[in-house]
């Protein structure tokens, strides 16, 4: 059997970036994860990261929007749990100069063994190799000559 | 289980109108926690709710006009979006993922 079969795709996590085009009301990136959604691909949500958004774009609708992602069947709010991973979050932060948002992504996308999704690849690109494994990230945009 | 806003129907969910006008109440047995059937009474003795059963409606109506309101931005936004130029972010995205090591693919 190869490895494609009867496996189920890796969950991603949504970083900062996509969390707060989504609460500008971007149709694309707000489809792009209804799509996502629609295809049982986990979708791992820092709490920060909606902390972030909320904090970027003050308004009800931003809030209902980031309200909507936690009722998408596949999203999963990750939560800062205990002292003990506001600790670990307090090292990496530290140890890479994310901010708490970014590295909030990076904490549950190097336990998950999962990519980050991102708008800001420049940004990842930086810090991938800060950890003890490289995090591993995808970006959206518009390919090339689209 | 939860059905939007990833896979939501079409239809905006019941009428707009104060339905308690028109129906009868349902009697239903709820447990909640002590702390907020104390802060139900407080309202209650404090003359700012009728009964701890309106206190349990209001908040109710507001859970069911905060889930409304965001399925309707998720609906008309995602309606607006431009499906060619999201099909092919999708695609862009697809292929990266496609092209990270298995342990990052699959579970």
């Amino acid at each position: 059997m190869s490895v494609d079969e009867g496996a189920s795709p890796a969950p991603v996590v949504l970083d900062a970036s996509v969390l707060i085009e989504a609460a500008r009301g971007d149709g694309e990136i707000m489809t792009l994860i209804q799509g996502y959604d629609a295809e049982g691909r986990p979708l791992l949500i820092p709490v920060l990261a909606v902390t972030a958004a909320a904090l970027d774009t003050r308004s009800e609708d931003a809030e209902a929007i980031l309200y909507g992602l936690e009722r998408l069947a596949s999203s999963v709010i990750v939560p800062v749990q205990d002292a003990e991973q506001a600790l670990a979050l307090a090292a990496v932060t530290a140890r890479t100069g994310l901010d708490p948002y970014d590295a909030h992504a990076a904490v549950i996308a190097d336990a998950e063994i999962c990519p980050i999704l991102t708008l800001d690849a420049a940004k990842w690109q930086e810090h991938a190799r800060d950890l003890d494994e490289p995090l591993h990230f995808v970006e959206i945009a518009e390919p090339d000559g689209a | 289980m939860r059905s939007w806003p990833g896979n939501e129907r079409r239809d905006d969910g019941p009428p707009e109108y104060d339905q308690s006008m028109t129906e009868r109440k349902m009697r239903v047995t709820v447990t909640i926690d002590p702390h907020l059937a104390a802060y139900a009474e407080q309202l209650v003795e404090a003359g700012q709710a009728d009964s701890v059963s309106a206190v349990v409606n209001s908040a109710l109506e507001a859970r069911r006009l905060r889930d409304q309101r965001a399925r309707r931005l998720w609906r008309d936004l995602t309606a607006q979006a431009d499906p060619e130029k999201a099909a092919r972010m999708k695609a862009h995205v697809d292929a990266q993922l496609a092209a990270l090591p298995a342990s990052h693919r699959y579970r």
